[in-house]
């Protein structure tokens, strides 16, 4: 399995995308696994083992057009099986993107500005800061996501949930964290030289530490 | 029946002479696959820098800026100096002859397109000795591309390479459109296309109509960076409007370089396995299928911009669907092998090779078509895995396997078999070392210079390094087995594989015109006789007439080289520009009076091209790639006035006056233009010289009136960099009158011509041909007044 951390429930959009993410992947293995499977197969079974010089019938030759070849029917039963695995897939994905997009009512909201080269947290109470974001595990929060020049994707590692940051528009995602902790908060699209290392740390706390730093900072 | 004897007046293989000025399209086709394979070389040396800076954690190989200059010319150069190249040079040496024709329809052409490339490479290459490369991603996303965040010149010289390299591309879509449709030999149906020939022709038309987008944004990109427009810094329009002019074309070019790859496996797959193709049918459906589709996915890239969620419901639908034809193909291709007898040669494992990882690419691309699961993809080492699975594994590697099967045809001599299938195993091998292990870094950001030892990443990145050095220098097994085959190989022999299709039926390698006598196909039987001694099973046509055609033009190189010139002219000004400008008028008037003489086989007439001759047809296509440029022009300009929060109502600062005029004027020079040519096809050399006479002065006076009204509002503060009202009209009614300068231009040539006694003689053609163009650029404009003045 692919990094998908050390498999604790950190956010609700780690649960969510690890969930869709099982189900892609299961998947994908067994499809691609019949495919390859059953290519490896046709090859050893039907290679040119030279035991003999006989041609199939239908064989090129030079000066013949080709004769036609295949069933509809094969086809349409490969594709009707796509179908049904790709329909199957989409509406799992409608069911999580319903969930990634609508932030409970009681969402706090912070507004997360970024610029060349790093990130600007605003709280409703007025405080700044650009080298931690803090949130409360429990509680939902909104990020209100900007750009001040060009731009910028917000992502954090493990939360596996990221936004595009626009100059000119304004971009939201939500979160819940779940545990305590700190993860990293990272540039996802390419944005000038400090790319690379336009970072921030989450920190997720227990709401009663957050309520106490909350309350006397900023205002 | 009659046996050419006649030697082409052409310069020798050996002198320089003929590789600059040649028009055969074998010819160019070798020069397109040599240079793209160069553009191979170095982007993949860029490519072995930037996995050796990533091979450790922390690593200080290569600073921030050297890095992103490295990805981003990689990403440029792989993708459209490499691969697309490298199928048309294959297309340019093989279509012609699957087909059974002599050569593209216009030769000359074909030559400007090569040139035209060479040249737009060189001045992407020259971006590093101008300050830096372009250094944004090969996206160029704006506004880092803006003059503001990018003060370099470089990136404005490699701009120009892209404007250029999109001429090139316009060109040879025209004349691949004509060649397949009109000179495919007598009886040749489109159902009988080799797969290659109807993947090159499938898309050449994806061609058309996705680069002109490309075009739109990349000269909106330059005006804005040299002129201080201001579409994509402004808020307005910017990041949004880029995102959809370079994805509109973006998701189309993927195809664009896959497809020809698919056309090669379908070519390979038949010979080495003794089968027909399976269900070729449905193959070729599932193309074309897959090509209109890919028009309407391309807001998959724009997931995560904030877009409204049912557009992203419905582009996630759009690109789920378009998995399916190439579901299709793939089972198609795997069914072939079924009852088979394949012969393991190395072009057919990189097919068979190329399937296998594209199965793996196409699967993982479906996990970025769900927008859930892109919220957490998007960007990452995911993506860069995936869509290398496809273009290296199933697009470059199919076209090396191609490279393996045609060598014997364009030399004439066998490559060494060990060393191609060694080549392909440690390919193989490293392609997978390098690529599979990033699915496993789907946190890691793409586009980093580097990462901390904390992420642990380093080892992932470790392995992945290391099978880039194994796939990188195993190429160097077939630069190594490939040159010295072409000396030293075996001879190959007119068919070595004992294949099927056209090019096989003549000598390898084929001679200058490609068959003695043109192929005739009835009832599934192909007659020929050829050079390689294969009689005729019914008698052939005959040539009786004797031609004397022309292959080599020295105005295709000089052309190409006034152009690049002007383009750098347009970055450096006085005297560069106006020199340059000049050479180029000189070079394309002595382009228009040389005699080239081709001979014209049209068997393949069918509706509804009937009665078109080859160069109407061509301008058609060119014009419906000019409908997508224009369309792609007022797109912008709607997004940005539909987002601006404020616009100059109509007649407060664009005079209504001035505007009507001018569509006063020019809709009356489409007349003129109508009488010169009723004139010349009624023989009066004088009503031909005075209609087109009018038609010039008509159009001069539109220009003139365009030109006091632009300094007019210049001088009333309305600039190019005044805000986007004044941004989108410069541009946009610029770029029009661009088109009409180019017209006009066209105007006075073909009253010298008229002059001289032309076009009277039952020869109104080049007339007819500019009329077309003239209204053309007249119902652009009849389309701008409106939107401009009027509302
Ligand atoms: C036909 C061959 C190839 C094509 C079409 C291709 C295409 C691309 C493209 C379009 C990009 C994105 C550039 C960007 O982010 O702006 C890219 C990135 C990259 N490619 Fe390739 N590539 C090819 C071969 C290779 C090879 C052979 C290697 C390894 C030796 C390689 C290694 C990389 C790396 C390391 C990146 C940077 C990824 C990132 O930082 O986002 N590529 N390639
Ligand atoms: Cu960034
Ligand atoms: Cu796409």
């Amino acid at each position: 399995m692919p990094d998908l951390g050390n498999n604790i429930l950190v956010s609700n959009t780690y649960e969510t995308f690890t969930g869709l993410f099982g189900t892609f992947s299961t998947l994908a293995i067994i499809v691609g696994a019949v495919v390859l499977g059953l290519m490896t197969y046709l090859i050893l079974r039907y290679r040119d083992k030279g035991t003999s010089t006989q041609e199939p019938e239908d064989a090129p030759t030079l000066g013949k057009l080709p004769a036609e070849r295949g069933k509809v029917k094969t086809i349409a039963v490969s594709l009707t099986l796509s179908t049904t695995i790709l329909v199957f897939l989409v509406f799992g994905t409608f069911g999580a993107l319903d969930n990634i997009l609508t932030p409970p009512k009681d969402a706090i909201d912070i507004k997360v500005t970024a610029f060349q080269w790093g990130w600007k947290f605003a709280y409703p109470n007025g405080y700044e800061e650009t080298k931690e974001l803090r949130v409360p595990v429990g509680k939902a929060v909104r990020l209100i996501v900007v750009s001040e020049d060009v731009f910028h994707n917000f992502g954090i590692y493990d939360y596996k949930i990221k936004i595009d940051a626009i100059k000119g528009r304004t971009n939201h995602i939500w979160f819940e964290a779940k545990q305590p902790g700190e993860f990293t908060i990272q540039c996802y699209e390419l944005c000038g030289i400090g790319h690379a290392f336009m970072k921030a740390k989450l920190v997720a706390m227990e709401p009663g530490a957050f309520n106490a730093w909350y309350s006397t900072s900023g205002a | 029946m009659v046996q050419e004897t006649e030697k082409p007046s052409v310069p020798p293989a050996w002198s320089i002479k003929r590789w600059l000025f040649t028009t055969n399209h074998k010819d160019v086709g070798i020069l397109y696959l040599l240079t793209s394979v160069f553009f191979f070389v170095a982007a993949g040396w860029l490519a072995l820098l930037v996995r050796t800076q990533l091979g450790a954690p922390d690593n200080a190989f290569l600073n921030s800026s050297a890095y992103n200059q490295a990805v981003t010319v990689h990403g440029l150069l792989m993708v459209l100096w490499f691969l697309s190249p490298f199928a048309i040079g294959f297309a340019n040496y093989i279509v012609p002859l699957q087909i059974g024709a002599r050569d593209l329809a216009f030769p000359r052409l074909n030559a400007l397109s090569y040139w035209l490339y060479f040249f737009s490479g060189i001045l992407m290459l020259m971006s590093f000795f101008t300050g830096s490369a372009p250094d944004g991603g090969w996206t160029l996303y704006s506004p880092l591309s803006s003059q503001r965040y990018t003060p370099f010149l470089g990136l404005n010289v490699a701009a120009a390479g892209i404007i250029m390299m999109i001429a090139s591309i316009t060109v040879g879509t025209v004349n691949f459109i004509v060649t397949i449709v009109r000179m495919r030999a007598p009886g040749l149906k489109y159902k009988h296309l080799p797969m290659f020939t109807w993947a090159m022709l499938i898309t050449i038309g994806m061609m058309l109509y996705a680069f002109p987008s490309l075009l739109a944004g990349t000269l909106i990109l330059f005006a804005d960076r040299a002129l201080g427009t201001l579409y994509f810094s402004a808020p307005e329009g910017g990041a949004i409007l880029w995102d959809h002019l370079f994805w509109f074309f973006g998701h189309p070019e993927v195809y664009i370089v896959l497809f020809p790859a698919i056309g090669v496996v379908g070519d390979i797959l038949p010979t080495f396995t003794r089968r027909p193709l399976y269900g070729k049918k449905y193959i070729v459906l599932s193309l074309v299928a897959a090509a209109i589709i890919s028009f309407v996915v391309w807001g998959h890239h724009m997931f995560i911009t904030g877009i409204n969620p049912t557009v992203m419901k419905l582009f996630n639908i759009t690109t789920v669907a378009v998995s399916l034809p190439f579901d299709v193909i793939t089972i198609a291709m795997i069914e072939t092998l079924v009852r088979a007898k394949i012969r393991l040669k190395a072009p057919v494992l990189f097919a068979i090779g190329s399937i296998a990882l594209f199965v793996i690419g196409g699967i993982t691309g479906v996990f970025l078509a769900s927008v859930a699961l892109d919220f957490q993809l998007r960007g990452t080492y995911w993506v860069v895995s995936h869509f290398h699975y496809v273009m290296v594994g199933g697009s470059a590697m199919a076209l090396i396997g191609g490279l393996y099967y045609w060598f014997p045809k364009i030399t004439g001599r066998m490559y060494n078999e060990k060393l191609a299938k060694t080549h392909f195993l440690l390919s193989f091998i490293g392609f997978n070392v390098l690529y599979f292990p990033m699915y496993l870094l789907l946190d890691m950001p793409r586009r980093i210079v580097t990462y901390t030892a904390s992420t642990g990443w380093g080892q992932m990145n470790l392995l992945a390094t290391a099978g880039a050095w194994i796939f990188g220098l195993s190429q160097l097994l077939m630069f190594y087995n490939l040159f010295v085959s072409m000396k030293k190989g075996m001879p190959a022999g007119p068919n070595p594989w004992q294949a099927s299709t056209l090019e096989w039926a003549t000598s390898s390698p084929p001679p200058f015109h490609n068959f003695d006598t043109i192929p005739v196909i009835s009832e599934g039987v192909v007659h020929l006789t050829n050079g390689a001694g294969h009689s005729a099973a019914l008698g052939a046509k005959a040539e009786t007439e004797h031609v004397h055609e022309t292959h080599t033009s020295t105005w295709p190189i000089i052309i190409s080289a006034a152009a690049f010139f002007t383009l750098l002219g347009l970055l450096m000004g006085f005297p560069v520009l106006q020199l340059a400008v000049a050479f180029g008028v000189i070079a394309v008037y002595g382009y228009g009076r040389e005699r080239f003489t081709v001979r014209h086989e049209e068997n393949a007439e069918s509706w509804p091209y009937q009665g078109v001759e080859n160069v109407k047809l061509g301008v058609w296509i060119f014009l419906a790639s000019e409908v997508i440029f224009f369309s792609a022009l007022l797109g912008a300009y709607i997004f940005v006035r539909v987002n601006s929060a404020t616009w100059p109502a109509a007649g407060q600062i664009l005079s209504i006056q001035h505007g009507a005029v001018n569509t006063f004027i020019l809709l009356t020079s489409s007349f003129t233009a109508v009488l010169a040519l009723v004139s010349a096809k009624a023989g009066s050399r004088k009503y031909t010289m005075l209609s087109l006479l009018t038609t010039l002065v008509l159009g001069l006076a539109f220009m003139l009136n365009k030109a006091s009204e632009w300094k007019e509002l210049i001088e009333h503060g309305f600039t190019f960099n005044s805000g986007l009202p004044a941004s989108s009209y410069f541009i946009t009614t610029g770029a029009h009158g661009v088109h009409v300068a180019a017209g006009l231009a066209t105007i006075v040539y073909l009253i010298i011509r008229a002059a001289e006694g032309r076009y009277t003689k039952g020869d109104s053609g080049t007339i007819e041909h500019f009329g077309l163009y003239w209204h053309f650029v007249d119902i652009v404009w009849v389309f701008l007044f409106p939107l401009f003045y009027l509302l």
